[in-house]
């Protein structure tokens, strides 16, 4: 029996190996995916260590509270504490530190150095003299910044911007630009800079300066001289100092954990990503592996019931086609954990050159790599070939003289009320996923959305004629019999080309969805611009999604622009409200209203008082709350403060549901959170919109960052936001598509096999080695089209209900995006015709006369 | 007529343009086909010869009347309607057209293969054991068939046959041993056949 088996693989290698390629891709993602973040972890876990090890102790101001929609920062710590510090016994030295959460170098050529708000950050910190304390190197030539216009940067942002020692550079944070004389150039430790980000040193007064610290440090690093351990050390600060519940302790041990345990975080969110994709892939996979082998056992009948009628029991038949199952998921594996491997290493250097500077350091393959690879792969086949080899050993023994390879026919009315039932179930789950947003909301949708496409498969087989009927006719038409051919091979074996279509289903429906809801986000945008957006020119640190931190004198320099009659500077940054997590808005209410319209109903913005707040009618609804009610809402330096709700407006699509005063914003955000997202204005009455423009891109020079748009670029700039990103799961998703298409080409040539003397009588009754390519290709593009057709319908039903789940979320408009839906379909074609090269090629090349004395 | 293994269906093929030879020439009417390229051997495949096989003779996605008027539908020709009818009636199929292969039995779908070879009023039509795998009624009426083409249509028809009886239809039969004629006889009977067959066999 197992001879027989090995023989089927090695004289089928081709088949094998394509099959066995349907999976490996989608190991080699998932491998590639785990190496290429245990890689990162690895590399970072030790910049961490280096960075830290000098530092024992680390005293600091806590963390308000965590949110998913950015850092929060620390509050800052009392200058007092130091000398406090110094005198704890076992302290050697200790130091203050500031840490400037953006400072952004502008070249001689006024631009912005690095990528802001997109690669790296561009942060600063206070330089200090302790070389324990100090992850940074000073490279010859240069000096510590001394006075307060010197600062030392970091080797790789002096590369790209061609900054040497000696050269004045600008410097945007939240204060005013500034001019500063590069006194000195820094590496970390082997690298240029740490991770690609840029970094400017500033001394420690002016570190404070720009963060608007008064006798405040971020953090004071301890070094101890030995005589305890770090924890001893902590306790006897924590003991002595004058240690206010503001103020934490930490060692540099657990520092270095924190820092890892971040990253680890950070990156696992990238890892599960990619993970989706990968899973998709192999769930496409799963597809191929059952028709595969679905086919090669209907095409086996006969040998089958031959081996059954010399004595072979159906458990061996059974256990043949199970090991050759094994035999492609083990070659797949293994094959897609190399390629996974490989592939690692490739888009770490991808991230390089995006500006992600990741050191170099060997690739790590973790055992939980290797044992995942073969795991999945291994379970992807076997489970998907457990049917075919259910039916292989129903095969009775008297089918050996039967004729080969028909289709039993469909049980038309079991099979719609299957299929019926599984599609109803998931649709249902994924509506309720999306609606009734229960806690495992996320799970319900990605089951939901499993099951639909379980469904449309086992309905498959149903939809193939009459849909293949319809999408053939104007082939017919133009083809002639070739085409008629074409089509009716298509249809001949209802189930093979049903498995195979759904194998390009999934991967269509995905880029339908994501392609109808990044339409409906942009037209939603579009919509909310168009409906709330009174300014006639917005100012934003970066365009679209990124937003960099805009210095309040961007719009204190727009106000002297004559062309301008009201400028509202706008900031918008995460807190807790009701102990929710939540983002605020601050704005100057009585401009911002001239130039946003909330549609307010109940109160006036422009009496908005700094201890007030105004919500959205949307909130207030929610939590049954009305005017002169309470909030209490938790802000990074206040902590929990109460604010009585003084408005209520409707529109919540630009400021979200929360909005308070720029002085509620001074007095509760940290001092170094004092700086605009940005800033809109609107033109004076006559004035020119053009010289207006000139007028601010004039003023706002000193600041490269800050892009004048108007609204139609606004809305522009946030489509490209959404493009990139669409784009990015385009890419992604590439990968379940072309996994798909060997799909495609595996059914075709196991059917041209299948064909062998059809396509002999029609090449002796006078076809054309060309008229075969194309019937081949054409039956190609009908199954890829009738894949598309399905993924397009699933895909419509995914968007529109995630579109409408979101409705509160700003999801406003719907749009079904025909144009690209279209060219999808173009693609889809596209792609059938790619993948029936080479099935065409191999049939038009079969020799006629063997074709003919086949048996 | 000859052995197995005599080199009658390689005869066949050859003449067909559907193999081709090591030395020697094959001319179809004014045609040498020896030096047409693949191209044009296959529209002489379709234009000029007409061809019946023992078995798996249509294409079974193809109903017959499809299967009929292929070659001329692989050359985008419209068949000849009034010609197609003669054939059609001559074969008996007009209630079996729109039948798929499946559906018919094994007499019928030769008749139909019949009917494809003689459609296209080609210049020759080769038959390579027609009736090898049909019982002797639906044989004789295949044979019967393909007479009548030659008696009334002036259709030239060459057969591979074992059976004397079938070969009992034609004008001439012509003897085949080792790739070589070595004999023939004109306006033969079964008894004549059998005879000269019983001769080459000692
Ligand atoms: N003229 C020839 N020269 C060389 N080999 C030949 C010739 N004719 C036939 N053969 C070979 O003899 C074998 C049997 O021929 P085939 O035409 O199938 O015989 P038949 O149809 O009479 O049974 C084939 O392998 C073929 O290649
Ligand atoms: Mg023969």
């Amino acid at each position: 029996m197992w001879k027989v088996t090995l023989r089927g693989i090695t004289t089928k290698k081709l088949r094998f190996l394509l099959t066995a390629s349907s999976v490996m891709l989608g190991v080699a993602f998932m491998s590639g995916t785990m190496t290429l973040t245990d890689t990162v972890r690895a590399t970072f876990d030790d910049l961490f260590r280096d960075i830290n090890e000098g530092t024992d102790v680390v005293v600091r101001g806590v963390q308000p509270f965590e949110s998913d929609f950015g850092d929060v920062p620390r509050r800052p710590v009392p200058a007092a504490l130091l000398p406090a510090v110094r005198e704890v016994p076992g302290v050697a030295t200790a130091e203050g530190l500031v840490e400037v959460p953006y400072a952004q170098i502008v070249d001689e050529a006024n631009e912005p150095v690095g990528n802001p708000g997109l690669g790296a950050p561009s942060f600063g910190f206070s330089w200090t003299d302790d070389e324990d304390l100090n992850p940074m190197t000073l490279q010859p030539g240069g000096h510590a910044p001394a006075a307060a216009d010197e600062v030392v940067i970091d080797k790789g942002s002096a590369d790209a911007g061609g900054i040497a020692v000696g050269d004045t550079v600008r410097v945007l944070t939240q204060q005013e630009v500034k001019e500063y004389e590069v006194v000195g150039i820094a590496k970390f430790g082997a690298a240029d800079s740490p991770a690609g980000a840029s970094i400017v040193m500033f001394t420690t007064e002016e570190a404070q300066r720009i963060n608007n610290f008064r006798d405040q440090y971020s953090s004071i690093a301890v070094v101890g001289d030995g005589s305890v351990s770090q924890q001893e050390l902590a306790e006897r600060i924590a003991r002595s100092a004058l240690v206010g519940s503001d103020v934490e302790i930490v060692t540099g041990e657990a520092l270095i954990e924190e820092n890892q345990d971040q990253l680890a975080e950070n990156i696992g969110f990238f890892n599960t990503a990619l993970l989706v994709f990968a899973f998709v892939a192999l769930f496409v996979a799963c597809f191929i592996i059952y028709n595969t082998f679905q086919i090669t056992v209907a095409q086996r009948t006969r040998e089958l019931a031959l081996l059954r009628a010399i004595g072979a029991s159906a458990a061996q038949v059974r256990r043949s086609v199970i090991a050759e199952a094994l035999a492609v998921g083990l070659a797949a594996s293994a094959l897609g954990l190399g390629l996974g491997i490989l592939l690692s290493v490739v888009l770490k250097n991808l991230l390089n050159t995006l500006g992600f500077d990741i050191p170099a350091t060997d690739v790590v393959v973790t055992p939980d790599t290797v044992v995942w690879a073969f795991v999945v792969g291994l379970l992807v086949t076997v489970l998907s070939a457990v049917l075919p080899a259910r039916r292989a050993a129903r095969v009775p023994p008297v089918a050996a003289m039967r004729d080969v390879a028909v289709e039993r026919p469909t049980n038309f009315g079991r099979r719609l009320l299957i299929g019926g039932a599984i599609l109803a179930l998931g649709a249902a789950v994924l509506v309720y996923g999306l609606f009734a947003t229960p806690d495992d909301a996320v799970a319900f949708i990605g089951f939901g959305a499993f099951t639909v496409f379980i469904g449309v498969f086992v309905l498959g087989p149903l939809i193939v004629r009459p849909v293949a009927r319809v999408l053939g006719r104007p082939l017919v038409l133009v083809k002639g019999v070739t085409g008629t051919l074409a089509r009716e091979n298509a249809v001949r074996n209802p189930r093979r080309t049903a498995a195979t279509a759904a194998a390009l289903m999934v991967g269509v429906a995905l880029v339908g969805f994501i392609t109808i809801f990044a339409a409906s986000a942009k037209k939603s945008i579009a919509h909310a611009i168009d409906q709330q957006l009174k300014s006639d020119f917005l100012v934003q640190g970066g365009t679209g999604f990124a937003m960099v931190p805009l210095s309040p004198t961007v719009a204190e320099t727009m106000r002297t622009v004559p062309e301008l009659s009201v400028v509202a500077p706008v900031r918008f940054d995460a807190v807790l409200v009701g102990g929710e997590q939540a983002f605020v808005t601050g704005a100057d209410p009585a401009t911002s209203s001239e130039l946003v319209d909330f549609d307010v109903r109940e109160g006036s913005l422009r009496d908005l008082t700094a201890d007030g707040i105004a919500v959205s009618e949307r909130y207030a609804d929610d939590n049954d709350l009305g005017m002169g009610d309470l909030v209490v809402v938790t802000f990074p330096a206040t902590g929990d403060v109460p604010m009585e709700i003084e408005a209520i407006y409707s529109r919540r699509e630009m400021a979200g549901d929360f909005l308070i005063t720029l002085d509620a914003w001074a007095t509760n955000f940290l001092p170094q959170q004092q700086y605009d997202s940005l800033v809109m204005a609107r033109l004076a009455p006559g004035a020119d919109a053009d010289a207006a423009r000139a007028a601010i891109e004039e003023a706002l020079e000193p600041y490269p960052t800050a892009k004048v748009r108007d609204n139609a670029q606004y809305k522009e700039d946030q489509a490209a936001s959404v493009n990139q990103v669409v784009n990015l799961v385009y890419a992604l998703l590439f990968l379940a598509i072309v996994i798909a298409t060997i799909g495609i080409v595996i059914t075709l040539m196991l059917s041209i096999y299948e064909r062998t003397r059809e396509l002999g009588l029609l090449r002796a009754v006078g076809m054309t080695q060309s008229q075969m390519r194309s019937s081949v290709r054409w039956e190609s593009v009908i199954i890829a089209l009738l894949g598309t057709a399905l993924g397009l319908v699933i895909g419509l039903f995914f968007g529109w209900a995630v579109v409408a789940a979101l409705r509160d979320e700003g999801f406003t408009r719907f749009a079904a995006a025909p144009g690209q839906l279209l060219v999808i379909v173009v693609v889809a074609a596209v792609v059938g015709v790619v993948a029936g090269v080479y099935p065409a090629w191999r049939a038009s090349r079969l020799d006629v006369l063997r074709a003919i004395a086949t048996e | 007529m000859g052995p197995s293994g005599s080199g009658k269906s390689t005869l066949l093929h050859c003449i067909a343009g559907l193999d081709r030879l090591t030395s020697g020439e094959v001319w179809l009417g004014e045609l040498a086909l020896s030096q047409l390229s693949e191209r044009e051997l296959t529209k002489v495949r379709r234009d000029q010869v007409g061809f019946v096989f023992q078995a798996f003779n249509l294409i079974p996605t193809l109903n017959a009347l499809e299967n009929i008027t292929l070659p001329m539908a692989l050359a985008g020709r419209r068949p000849d309607d009034e010609w197609l009818d003669r054939v059609i009636d001559t074969v008996g199929l007009r209630d079996r057209l729109t039948h798929r292969p499946s559906e018919l039995s094994g007499g019928q779908q030769q008749r139909v293969a019949v009917a494809r070879a003689l459609a296209s009023r080609p210049q020759i039509v080769f038959a390579d054991e027609p009736t090898g795998n049909l019982d002797s009624r639906s044989g004789a009426e295949i044979l019967s068939f393909m007479q009548r083409a030659v008696r009334e249509f002036g259709q030239t028809v060459v057969m591979v046959t074992h059976d004397p009886i079938a070969a009992s239809y034609s004008d001439r039969v012509v003897f085949l041993v080792d790739g070589r004629i070595v004999d023939e006889i004109h306006d033969p009977t079964a008894d004549s056949v059998l005879r000269k067959m019983r001769e080459l066999g000692d």
